[in-house]
């Protein structure tokens, strides 16, 4: 058995929203076939106000076995470094947060907010908002870059807005049953099975890209999304098209450019007008060009795809 | 309901246009070219801000302001600057069509064209 505590920060529960769609397993499979034991849950937990205050106090002193910290949200620091923007139980979060990680086994973090500060820590960042161990891609965040957890782990960061319920559910499967110790992180700790692909890796719009068509209006389902409207998937990691959302689709397979969630500097540009859905160039060049290629081989690239171009790639060839 | 139909050199037209159709608008574009028509080639849109603005521009002229989609585009019949840029490369631009796919544009288009929408 696994004893599990999840908390919120800077939130607005997504997170938990996705966990609570898992399928496969689901959310109760993870107790009765995984031996989770949830301790507490902000949607899920009965406990209120000094209950939840003496899990938490138990789980700090070890007379409960925390074995995984889930934290969702923003650790807040305002106002001026204090966190007395959000209390709980008592005391400021960023409180409880350090001193839980301090007894965890494994601490996860779950979601943007969590992992590196996501939408409350874009400029100006009123709340003083961070992750866990980065804030954007400057590592540190709330608990320092050097720190590790009981079991030798950083923070295993599962970023997305949100994160897939399958990202989450199978990574505290592999703690739970014991291989919290095989997970391969990247720069960023998040587990390389999830995040070493691309967003565009398993894109139906894959035919368009290569051939250089270009969505010009939503809903058109010919066409890739990365040229005009402003689509992050060949930049992102993440495996959105492998991993389909609600066993269905993804954002670019709906139409929908994806928005580089999982990426640290989500959201991109600060959120400037303009910037979003459409795609930022310089000199008529994207600013932001596919992972690894440069600025000449994408030029080069394009003069050659576009003359091989076939017809077909300029129709909608899903004829559904 | 509209279909392709198949233009003289048997490549797709642009849907619910008949070939006849594209081939006079095409004709028009030049036709207005050879009449002297100067259009607005600088500056080009460095940014996409400034792109933006051009196509706010473009979306408030009717269907049939042609002449004014031409000179606030800074269309031109032959390619541009050092690089040569040409509609060819441009991401709008459908190669078998022959067609410029921009909506604020939605024009026929040859490959050695260009204008100062264009992007790759």
């Amino acid at each position: 058995m696994a004893n599990l505590l999840w908390l919120q920060g800077g939130a607005c529960s997504g997170n938990t929203m996705s966990f609570l769609n898992a399928e496969e397993p689901s959310a109760c499979d993870l107790v009765t076939d995984f031996g989770i034991n949830v301790l507490w849950q902000p949607s899920l937990g009965l406990e209120l106000g000094d209950q939840v205050k003496t899990i938490l106090e138990k789980c700090i002193s070890g007379e409960i076995q925390l074995d995984i910290f889930v934290f969702e949200g923003t650790v807040i620091n305002a106002p001026d470094g204090t966190g007395e923007w959000n209390r709980f139980c008592g005391e400021p979060m960023k409180n409880w947060v350090a001193k839980l990680c301090d007894a965890a086994q494994y601490v996860v973090a779950i979601g943007d907010c969590a992992t590196w500060g996501g939408i409350p820590a874009t400029a100006p960042n009123p709340s003083d908002s961070e992750g866990l161990q980065f804030l954007k891609r400057e590592k540190g965040g709330a608990l320092g870059g050097d720190f590790v957890s009981k079991a030798g782990l950083p923070v295993v960061n599962i970023p997305g807005c949100p994160a897939h319920p399958d990202w989450v559910t199978q990574i505290l499967v592999a703690i739970a049953s014991g291989r919290g110790g095989d997970l391969e992180l990247d720069e960023f700790h998040r587990p390389k099975t999830f995040f070493s692909s691309f967003t565009q890796t398993g894109c139906t719009r894959n035919m368009h890209f290569a051939y250089k068509v270009s969505t010009t209006a939503f809903g058109q389902r010919k066409g890739c999304l990365f040229y005009d409207l402003g689509c992050r998937g060949p930049m992102t990691h993440s495996p959105c098209n492998r991993i389909l959302w609600n066993r269905q689709s993804s954002k670019t397979r709906a139409g929908m450019p994806c928005l580089g969630c999982t990426e640290p500097e989500f959201p991109f540009f600060d959120l400037a007008p303009g910037t979003v859905f459409k795609t930022q160039t310089v000199m008529g060049v994207p600013k932001d060009l596919p992972t690894g290629v440069d600025k000449k081989g994408y030029m080069k690239l394009t003069a050659a795809a576009k003359n091989a171009s076939p017809a077909w790639a300029e129709e909608d060839i899903f004829v559904v | 309901m509209t279909q392709n139909v198949q233009d003289d050199d048997g490549s797709g037209a642009k849907d619910g246009l008949s070939g006849d159709d594209q081939a006079s608008q095409r004709r028009m574009i030049e036709d207005l070219f050879e009449g002297g028509l100067e259009t607005q080639v600088d500056p080009f849109p460095e940014t996409d801000k400034e792109f933006s603005k051009l196509l706010d521009q473009l979306r408030e002229l009717g269907p049939e302001d042609l002449r004014e989609k031409l000179v606030v585009s800074g269309w031109k019949l032959t390619p541009h600057g050092e690089d040569e840029m040409r509609c060819q490369e441009c991401m709008y631009y459908l190669v078998h069509k022959r067609w410029c796919d921009l909506p604020e544009l939605d024009l026929p288009a040859e490959p050695e064209w260009w204008c100062r929408l264009w992007r790759i």
